[in-house]
C-alpha cells in the first residue's frame, strides 16, 4: 500500500502531507505525559515489532502477497496518538532507508497507514470492545487497513497518473484489501489476545472487566 | 512492589526482543516463499490497469533499495534489511518516546 513517487498529483500530496503533519503534531501533544521513562521502551518495541512484521510477506496462492501493517494493533496497544506516532516512524524509515514509498508522497503514506488506519481501527475497537474484545481487535485490523487502502485509492484515483479512474482504483484496492485485511484482522486479534493475557496492565484503553477474561 | 514490577518489565522487554529477533530471522524464508507465488499488491494491479506504471519515478532509492543490497543475493539483502530496519526503528521510536516522556 506504499505509494511511490510520481503516482499522486502534487496538490494531493501536499494536502495529504498537511493533514498527516497536523495530525501528528496534535498526536504528539496529546501523547505528551502518557509516557514515562519506564514505559518509553514499549513504544520502541512496538515500532520495531511492526517493522519486523512488515518484512514478512505472507504468500497467497494465486499471485498475491500481503503483510501485516499493524496500525490498528498499535492503536489498541498504545492508544491512538502514540499508535499514530509509532506507525509514522515505521513508514518514514521505510521510505527514507528502503525506498518503500516515495518522498513527495510520504505525507500521503503516513496519512493512510499511520493516521487513517490507526484512528479508524481504534474507533472500531472502542465501539465493539464492550461486546467482545477479540472480535473488536479483529474488526479494527480488518476494516482499519481497508479504510487506509480506500483512502489511498481515492488519492490515486483523483490523480492524473491513474487517468482519474477513481472507480477502478477504489474497486481494485478496496476489494483487494477487504480480502487481504482478513489476515490483518486475524493477526491483530491473536497477537492482541496474547499480549493482553501477558500484560493486562499495558492496556490503558481496554475496559478493565474484559481484560480479565 | 516496584522492584518486582521492574524485573517483570525487563523480562517482558527481553522476551519481546527475542520474538522480534525470531521474526527477523524468518524474513528471508517469507521473502523466498512470496517470490515463489509471485508478488503483486492491489496498488500495483490498479497501477497496471490504469497505465500509471509509466509514471512511477524514484527520487530516493534509499540506502537499501527495496530491502536489498545491490549485487548481493536478494535473501541476504532481505535479512540485512530486516536487521538494520528493525534496529533503526527501535532506536528512533525509543528516542521519540523519551522526548515525549520528558
Amino acid at each position: 500500500m506504499h505509494i511511490p513517487d510520481g503516482f499522486l498529483d502534487l496538490w494531493i500530496a501536499v494536502v495529504c502531507a498537511a493533514l498527516a503533519g497536523g495530525t501528528l503534531v496534535v498526536a504528539a501533544r496529546r501523547a505528551d505525559g502518557e509516557l514515562t521513562d519506564t514505559t518509553a521502551p514499549v513504544l520502541g518495541i512496538v515500532a520495531a515489532g511492526l517493522f519486523a512484521a512488515q518484512m514478512l510477506n505472507w504468500p497467497i496462492p494465486g499471485g498475491t502477497s500481503a503483510h501485516f501493517v499493524g496500525g490498528a494493533f498499535a492503536a489498541i496497544l498504545l492508544g491512538p496518538h502514540l499508535g499514530a506516532l509509532c506507525v509514522a516512524t515505521v513508514v518514514t524509515i521505510q521510505a527514507l532507508v528502503f525506498g518503500d514509498g516515495g518522498l513527495v508522497v510520504l505525507g500521503a503514506n503516513v496519512l493512510n497507514m499511520a493516521v487513517i488506519e490507526v484512528y479508524v481501527g481504534y474507533g472500531l475497537y472502542r465501539l465493539l470492545a464492550g461486546h467482545n474484545e477479540f472480535v473488536a481487535a479483529f474488526v479494527a485490523g480488518w476494516l482499519g487497513i481497508t479504510a487506509g487502502a480506500v483512502a489511498a485509492a481515492l488519492q490515486l484515483g483523483a490523480s492524473s497518473a491513474f487517468a482519474y479512474e477513481l472507480v477502478t482504483t477504489v474497486s481494485i484496492m478496496g476489494v483487494g484489501h477487504l480480502l487481504l485485511g482478513l489476515i490483518e484482522g486475524g493477526i491483530t486479534a491473536v497477537v492482541y489476545r496474547y499480549v493482553a493475557d501477558a500484560r493486562p496492565d499495558l492496556f490503558p484503553t481496554a475496559t478493565t472487566t474484559e481484560v480479565a477474561a | 512492589m516496584s522492584v518486582a514490577s521492574d524485573a517483570w518489565d525487563r523480562s517482558w522487554v527481553r522476551r519481546s526482543l527475542l520474538a522480534i529477533a525470531a521474526i527477523v530471522a524468518a524474513s528471508p524464508l517469507f521473502a523466498w516463499a512470496a517470490g515463489r507465488v509471485g508478488y503483486a499488491e492491489p496498488l500495483e494491479n490498479a497501477a497496471e490497469r490504469t497505465g500509471a506504471m509509466a509514471h512511477e519515478v524514484t527520487y530516493n532509492p534509499g540506502l537499501l533499495p527495496d530491502y536489498a543490497i545491490p549485487g548481493l543475493d536478494p535473501l541476504v539483502g532481505t535479512f540485512v534489511s530486516a536487521v538494520v530496519g528493525t534496529a533503526l526503528t527501535l532506536v528512533v521510536a525509543t528516542a521519540i518516546a523519551r522526548l515525549l516522556a520528558d
